[in-house]
């Protein structure tokens, strides 16, 4: 037997115990894999609806993350006070789109949530996201309390061997992470590795056990993202992670997509650099992550698909 | 006019006033329509120290002209009397006779002592007596220490139960802002007041009660009041016993007009009709002189049945201050234990909007109202701490992941007192409460040499920026004019007991200055690739 059938074989295995419309989807996922689908995509010149649509086309479409009856949730970054011009959070559109989208893919729920920074009401209400989740479907969800987070052990961890995640991603069928390209004071980028941190309770224990290390740390967590997406239709330049002013942030309308979280980062960061000088050296859990095997900063040796609109 | 009617009016508007204000002060999600915080604005303490002229004009004439119906219909503290004495049918005639009233003596050195009192600290800008004997701070103390948290266990119940199904539609809330000296003082003032409530009816608001002592001396003189009709009246006592105001004397055939809250009661259980709710100034009905009571009260109190409770209100009231007074100074000693100094924390950070320390101290009695309502539940009772005159009023504490809005005015929306002045979200933007002070030596960058920025990151004005210490490594610097005391930093810095960041309070606060911008950087979308 090879590897790969081995481990093919184990993973359904291992879903099968679970139910049997679950195994009938791990299978067909699994057939999907040997399809020459590229590890990541970027689109460009659009506006946030056209840039997703594009780029999960390009992915193979969303049928193939999202089955019927699936329970899904979608973590955008909501953690500011700001309103969507400020590109503190995600773009309100995109995730509406991402939500519809998984509606058509026949999805059965789609939640939206993230563990704020300010005040979650308000940044549920200013971000537009509460209003555009709620307009396409999608239940919002708070965040607010250690009662929603359960315990959750991160075996391949360095630092942060155990963490509380929500309990709505921990139930999930599928989930989406769907972090705002944005310069960070303290991590220098957050995107996707820097997202994870909105799904956890406990984030001062970050900052006080090496905040790099316990990034990467945190997105060992078994139940990976079925896509990274990365909104960067508008980056925040500096001053993140809230930004001062609109002058802060430059239009880039334009998205990336992959499986791969390295990666994803690794290609945003590319993208960043043609506005605002950034080292990716100094974006400590990038490195961090790729050590850790969660992807790969090489991204010539991944099979690209970059489309201009 | 049936003798019911006035009665039934006094009741349903009563509770039109008391149960949205218990419902406003209970409202820590927000639920309720912000102008429902108007029904705290006509309160009389509240209307004297925010100065609002127009509103204490018109309770005075209110009360010049139907008698003291404020302690019955707006006062919610009274209201709240007159609910604990309803649920155990006091001065009610089906009951026994012990149930029932009796004609009492003013207290009157007593309660123009405690009038007198507050007045004077008042003038001197002390509102020390006031915060303790203020029916409307002590019912709000009281709705938002004792009644809210029920209701906020009750909501985290309902929520725990629908997330069992899954369902979202509640949300969780710890409790934060109760003290164990707020609970204290509330749980006394609900003591005190039940107590005598349901022993001698409105004796708080007859002796203790600076209000009820204000409006009795306008009240007095009353141009519609309860009258004994003298050529009906036969000394029955009926209208006596229901009096929970004690204030009719039926063997005299006289009623002390300061001490009754116009309740009207007493209108229907007369069977002569020689008790009337009517015009006091008619030639032929001259009122009587009812305020000296002294040498009628005695044969009234001898007659008086004797019920094992008769004149156990007074006496009980004073052990159980007494008790208060002789616990209170327990209470911060025991409360203090085990508490960490944070050097930065020996002044209270006032609210936004609250001017400086010495205009929030003048103006507060602690009513707690802004405490319910913070939405980041930052506005916490001070403890004796800062001294007596700052006890049980709000000061800003920041902890985990709670720092008080950048935008956010709501506190100073609601304020019925004026202790906290109207700002705008411009204004409450640049509100300079307090300054952070950073302490290089206990900061993780600098004693573990791992990337933090935590401060940094939460500050909305970047009054608190990275800057380069080694290699990759950033730490923070205050730029003091640029910050306004929010709390963001200090609240998410991880280092413990005592954070690297901390908001030291400014005592008369200041307008911050604001971070110039910068023209926005336009990107050339056909020059732009994907830059990997």
């Amino acid at each position: 037997m090879k590897r790969r059938d081995f481990l093919r074989t184990s993973a359904a295995i291992g879903v099968a115990t679970l139910t049997f419309d679950k195994l009938q989807a791990a299978m067909e996922t699994n057939t999907v894999m040997v399809e020459a689908v590229p590890d990541m995509v970027a689109v460009m010149g659009g506006e946030p609806a056209q840039l997703l649509e594009r780029a999960l086309k390009e992915m193979g479409g969303i049928e193939k993350y999202v089955k019927t009856g699936q329970s899904v949730v979608i973590k955008p970054n909501i953690g500011w006070d700001k309103k969507p011009d400020f590109a503190a959070n995600t773009n309100p559109d995109l995730v509406k789109a991402l939500i519809e989208q998984c509606f058509k893919a026949g999805a059965k729920k789609v939640s939206v949530f993230d563990h704020t920074c300010d005040n979650w009401q308000k940044c549920y209400e200013n971000s537009g996201i509460k209003k555009a989740a709620e307009a396409a479907g999608a239940t919002v969800i708070p965040g607010n309390d250690a009662v929603y987070y359960k315990e959750v052990k991160l075996p391949q961890a360095q630092i942060l061997k155990s963490t509380k995640i929500h309990q709505a991603l921990l139930e999930a069928d599928v989930w989406f992470n769907v972090p705002v390209l944005k310069h960070h004071d303290g991590a220098q980028m957050s995107i996707a590795m820097k997202n994870y941190m909105g799904i956890v309770w406990d984030r001062p224990y970050f900052h006080s056990n090496d905040l790099q290390q316990c990034i990467a740390d945190v997105c060992t967590y078994v139940k990976k993202p079925a896509l990274n997406i990365v909104d960067a239709y508008r980056c925040m330049r500096k001053n993140g992670p809230q930004g001062r002013s609109v002058s802060d942030t430059s239009v880039l309308k334009s998205l990336i997509v992959s499986k791969d979280i390295v990666a994803a980062d690794t290609a945003a960061i590319g993208l960043f650099n043609q506005v605002q000088e950034m080292d990716i050296q100094k974006v400590g859990h990038i490195a961090n992550g790729e050590k850790m095997k969660l992807g790969t900063q090489n991204i010539n040796k991944l099979n690209v698909k970059r489309i201009k609109l | 006019m049936k003798s019911t009617v006035l009665k039934t009016i006094r009741v349903i508007l009563a509770l039109l006033i008391f149960i949205p204000l218990l419902l406003y002060f209970c409202d820590f999600a927000n639920i309720f329509p912000q102008p429902l915080h108007g029904l705290a604005h006509i309160q009389v303490v509240p209307a004297v120290l925010a100065g609002s002229v127009g509103i204490l004009i018109f309770l005075f004439l209110l009360t010049f002209l139907f008698g003291r119906v404020y302690c019955s219909v707006i006062c919610p503290l009274g209201i709240l009397q007159d609910i604990i004495a309803w649920l155990t049918r006091r001065g009610k005639k089906k009951n026994k006779k012990r149930r029932w009233f009796a004609y009492s003596k003013p207290q009157t050195i007593l309660r123009y002592s405690l009038l007198a009192l507050c007045v004077a600290f008042l003038i001197f800008g002390i509102t020390v007596p006031l915060l303790y004997l203020d029916p409307y701070s002590n019912f709000g103390r009281i709705s938002v220490n004792l009644f809210r948290p029920v209701v906020m266990e009750g909501n985290n119940l309902l929520n725990w139960v629908a997330l069992k199904f899954n369902n979202y539609n509640f949300y969780q809330v710890t409790i934060y802002t109760i003290t164990s000296l707020s609970l204290a003082i509330s749980i006394i003032a609900l003591l005190v007041v039940g107590v005598m409530a349901l022993l001698r009816g409105r004796l708080f608001c007859n002796t203790i009660c600076p209000v009820g002592s204000l409006l009795g001396l306008i009240s007095k003189f009353s141009v519609f009041r309860i009258t004994l009709d003298h050529s009906k009246c036969t000394s029955c006592g009926l209208c006596e016993k229901s009096c929970k105001s004690q204030c009719i004397g039926s063997k005299e055939k006289a009623v002390d007009n300061s001490r009754c809250v116009a309740c009207f009661n007493c209108l229907d259980r007369c069977k002569t009709n020689g008790i009337k709710y009517q015009f006091a100034y008619r030639k032929n009905n001259v009122p009587a002189v009812q305020h000296e009571r002294e040498t009628v009260s005695v044969p009234i109190i001898s007659e008086a049945p004797q019920h094992p409770f008769h004149g156990m209100g007074r006496r009980s009231f004073l052990l159980a201050s007494a008790g208060a007074m002789a616990t209170l100074p327990l209470i911060p000693a025991w409360a203090k234990k085990g508490e960490i100094v944070d050097v930065t924390k020996l002044t209270p950070i006032t609210p936004p909007g609250s001017k400086s320390l010495a205009h929030f101290k003048k103006h507060c009695t602690a009513c707690h109202l802004c405490i319910t309502h913070c939405p980041q539940q930052i506005l916490k009772p001070a403890g004796f701490n800062f001294g007596l005159d700052y006890a049980f009023k709000p000061h800003l504490v920041f902890y985990e992941m709670a720092f008080c809005n950048f935008e956010c005015t709501v506190c100073s929306e609601i304020c019925p007192n004026g202790a906290i002045k109207k700002l705008t979200s411009e204004e409450k933007s640049v509100t300079q409460v307090g300054i952070a002070r950073f302490v290089k030596e206990d900061c993780v960058v600098y004693t573990d040499r791992t990337s933090c920025g935590a401060c940094s990151e939460h500050c909305p004005t970047r009054a608190v920026k990275m800057e380069p210490f080694e290699g990759a490594l950033t730490l923070p610097h205050v730029y003091d004019e640029l910050c306004i005391g929010c709390g963001g930093c200090e609240s998410i810095c991880p280092v413990r007991p005592v954070k690297a960041i901390n908001i030291q309070a400014v005592e008369v606060h200041q307008v911050a200055e604001k971070e110039k911008e910068e023209k926005q950087k336009e990107v050339d979308q056909d020059s732009l690739d994907f830059g990997f």
